[in-house]
């Protein structure tokens, strides 16, 4: 199975993101009854940012044939098209999420903690609420690569 | 003529010229006619619709 340079480089940035980014939230949400102090730093986020920048870019690097990277033409802009609008989507659906369920807790018309019988829930405390933004943020990072991966494979 | 030397006539990648040889990608009317002028053919010798 032959991959083009942009194939590679997507694999290379999904593949990176999800063991980084997995590795970072597992750790983050298998917390969740961890005190304030317990809890991860989100300065913790910044660390594993720079590491995936640099990461991939290293990958890329190594694995890249200068000529080949350089051109984007019309079918990389649709593809890009069609990946942005699925990870808005994500990334829309995500907020409004975490939105509506801040508004419901504010309220005090529904609590989710209150119908799954946990202590110290997730949006009970800011630090997770923001982990839990970020999420969705690697999340339609995620659907981004992943979209663009498929129409390279399948066409479109 | 190379895969590579008519995507460089085109203004395309390689890869964008294997995807429309593969039928996974129908170009647009701009390539497609630079893609037949390239061959010195008119249009509908390099493409048809199925």
């Amino acid at each position: 199975m032959n991959f083009s340079y942009k194939e590679k480089s997507l694999i290379t940035s999904l593949v990176v993101t999800l063991l980084i980014f997995g590795r970072y939230f597992f750790g983050v949400f298998s917390n969740v009854t961890a005190t304030p102090s317990e809890q991860f730093d989100f300065s913790d986020v910044i660390r594993v940012i720079i590491l995936i920048a640099i990461l991939e870019g290293i990958i890329k690097w190594f694995f890249s044939k200068k000529d080949e990277a350089d051109l984007v033409d019309e079918r990389d802009k649709l593809i890009d098209t069609k990946s942005y609008r699925n990870s808005y989507w994500t990334l829309c659906i995500g907020a409004w999420f975490i939105l509506m369920q801040l508004l419901f807790e504010a309220s005090g018309i529904w609590s989710i903690s209150d119908h799954l019988s946990l202590q110290h829930l997730i949006f009970s405390s800011p630090t997770y609420i923001a982990h839990l933004l970020l999420l969705f943020f690697v999340l339609s990072e995620v659907i981004h690569f992943s979209t663009q991966l498929f129409y390279y494979r399948k066409g479109v | 003529m190379s895969q590579q030397t008519l995507a460089t006539k085109v203004g395309v990648t390689r890869q964008t010229i294997i995807a429309i040889e593969k039928d996974k990608y129908s170009p647009s009317l701009e390539v497609a006619f630079k893609i037949s002028n390239v061959f010195e053919v008119p249009l509908e010798e390099v493409f048809s619709y199925d």
